[in-house]
């Protein structure tokens, strides 16, 4: 029995130390449409891939759509696998990261041996599926990757006995300064839609003077429409109360389209006075856009606006950067969970020798 | 990119208008601040040429003498001509001596910021053979009334933004030229404004290159100030003068310039109200 345990410990301890242990990324179908966090699972998965560590994207159908159509063929090079599937296999070594959504799927793997870790992308999802008074720490979710300290320290709070990563967001190399001179179009991203209707009606209805400056709501485009209407648009419009990060003004940053936003909930560490035009109140956002536009009429901008911004968004736009701290990471994950299979082993053989 | 010289055409027919003298100095303040107001980053204009079309009378002339135009290459034309808004015009864009042309008028008022972002447009867009600016109306008093040129922007008008097409003029007359730079080969090619045309001369003008392919397109900065309402201008006399024009005789020149844009030349049209 014991040679058996000694031959699957060892197994563990070779697959952890040659980093052919399974990394399970569960990813949500978004049916062929853009959305930031998925992106995020997909450049952590690719890129950890890229550096030898092996990485499979779980979904939970088997008609997933993929998201090839809008990251391109490279992230589809990724492995995908079923939960549906009885194929599924996990080893005690493998990892498997699960976005904070998906509270329930962590009660169903709760059994399971490996090593869990919550993607927590965003703290206002977290408690959605998971039951009143349970915490990750019930299903075996002990680790938590955020996005950033003002997230992580509001869930610190929260979910007790977690130890917290943090890892920012990648902005992609689509994304960077405008070539040719900004259209009259302002780029609206809200979390609710009615926002985005509401704060484009109410502006038109209040100054009719500018009726002929287009509003794009900038929902459901690929990356590369995007970036492209970034770069088209004189300014962005940004409201979303319980953002977590915040990738789309920082995309918006790098293209030179200044923000005007409301602040978050949680504050993220890279908006300051100086790379936007931030605000307590969604209620003058129209007043704001007004002046402002009157402003970018009579080339009456501060350029430093341009340029604190597009510094800021570079900061998360350097692909080396995210490599590092992202392997460094699961090198960490990997070597403490190594420890914890070679304490194993060594045990089982003084017990064996005993 | 090279500095951009241009050619700033002035009629001038009378200077017994209200406030001339007062308007003629803020209208040349404002040219010589389009040198003034370069920016850091290497978009500017080297030289501007002004081309001061006047009528001759006495005046004028000697008002014109005794004015400090430093700042400006002068091409002071004495037209012995027709001196009508249209001709004078046509022989100020026939005597200027650069590449590029804009049309101005002595009670309006070029922003600082205009030359500077055109010269950025020609270089960011090479194709493009005229730059409209984004006008601000203003009343009497000289307050706001509302933009012109603007609509080449709204999102239901054109498919693609900024670019003024011969579509969306037959269905939209409300543009203007004031302010305008446009390549002087544009005047060459097509023709310049057609004096016989009233009221529409300058729809009918727009017309006429957007049927030819003139790349025409609004830069979306405040431009130019107008004054579309002192009492003794083009269109001022046609609202408010001795015999303002009906509605019929209105749509009768809308309705002629959409006819008459095919032609070059103009083919000296007249309007006669006819017995019912």
């Amino acid at each position: 029995m014991n040679e058996e345990t000694i031959l699957k410990v060892e197994q563990s301890v070779k697959n952890l130390s040659d980093k052919s242990c399974r990394i399970y990324f569960l990813c949500q179908d978004t049916k062929g449409n853009a959305k930031a966090g998925v992106r995020m699972i997909y450049d952590m998965a690719l890129t950890l891939k890229n550096n030898g560590f092996n990485t499979i994207i779980m979904h939970e159908k088997n008609d997933y759509y993929g998201v090839e159509s809008w990251l391109g063929e490279e992230y589809s090079e990724i492995p995908h696998s079923c939960i549906e599937n009885q194929d599924l296999k996990v080893s005690p070594e493998d990892f498997i990261i699960i976005p904070e959504v998906y509270g329930h799927v962590m009660e169903q793997i709760s059994k399971l041996s490996c090593a869990k870790i919550v993607l927590c992308q965003s703290y206002d999802h977290m408690l959605e599926t998971l039951q009143p008074g349970t915490s990750w720490t019930n299903h075996g979710f002990t680790k938590c990757i955020t996005t950033n300290e003002a997230q992580k320290e509001y869930i610190k709070d929260i979910m007790k006995n977690v130890s917290f990563d943090i890892l920012e967001p990648l902005i992609g190399d689509e994304y960077g300064p405008k070539t040719l001179p900004s259209k009259p179009i302002v780029s609206i991203h809200t979390r609710e839609q009615r926002d985005t209707m509401k704060i484009i009606k109410t502006f038109y209805l209040k100054y009719p003077q500018y009726r002929w400056i287009t509003f794009r709501d900038m929902r459901g485009l690929s990356p590369e429409e995007f970036s492209e209407y970034l770069k088209d648009s004189f300014v962005s419009v940004w409201v979303d109360d319980t953002s977590g990060f915040g990738t789309f003004p920082l995309e918006s940053m790098i293209s030179r389209t200044p923000v005007i936003g409301k602040v978050p909930n949680l504050k993220p560490e890279w908006l300051s006075d100086d790379n936007g035009v931030w605000t307590y109140e969604q209620n003058n956002i129209h007043d704001i856009l007004a002046e402002f536009i009157q402003n970018w009429l009579e080339d009456n901008i501060n350029e430093e606006l341009y340029d604190k911004g597009l510094e800021m968004g570079k900061k998360y736009n350097d692909k080396e950067l995210f490599t590092e701290k992202l392997t460094t990471l699961f090198d960490s994950y990997i070597s403490q969970r190594k420890e914890i299979f070679e304490s194993q082993l060594e045990k089982i053989k003084i017990e064996e020798e005993g | 990119m090279e500095n951009l010289n241009i050619s700033v055409v002035l009629p001038v027919e009378s200077s017994k208008h209200k406030g001339f003298e007062l308007l003629f100095k803020s209208c040349i303040t404002s040219i010589i601040n389009q040198v003034r107001t370069c920016p850091k980053r290497g978009q500017c204009v080297e030289d501007i040429e002004l081309v001061l079309v006047h009528s001759g009378e006495e005046d004028l002339e000697s008002f014109i003498n005794g004015f400090d135009f430093s700042g400006l290459t002068t091409n002071i034309v004495h037209n012995t001509g027709d001196t009508d808004f249209c001709s004078q015009i046509n022989l100020g864009v026939e005597k200027s001596t650069n590449e590029w042309v804009s049309l101005f008028e002595f009670d309006d008022e070029y922003s600082s910021i205009w030359f500077k972002n055109v010269s950025k447009y020609i270089d960011s867009y090479p194709d493009v053979k005229a730059f409209l600016p984004l006008v601000v109306d203003t009343d009497e008093k000289g307050v706001f009334a509302g933009f012109t040129n603007e609509a080449t922007f709204a999102a239901n008008m054109n498919s693609e933004i900024g670019y003024l097409t011969n579509e969306v003029l037959l269905n939209y007359q409300n543009f203007q030229t004031s302010g305008m730079v446009f390549k002087k080969s544009l005047f060459e090619d097509f023709g310049g404004f057609k004096k016989s045309i009233k009221l529409t001369f300058v729809y009918e003008l727009l017309l006429r290159l957007t049927y030819n392919s003139a790349s025409i397109m609004t830069i979306p900065k405040i431009g130019y100030k107008h004054s579309n309402m002192r009492e003794g201008s083009v269109f001022w006399d046609y609202k408010f003068g001795s015999s303002p024009l009906t509605q019929d005789e209105v749509s009768f020149w809308i309705d002629l310039a959409k006819k008459e844009h095919f032609f070059k030349e103009d083919r000296n049209i007249k309007f006669e109200l006819g017995e019912v």
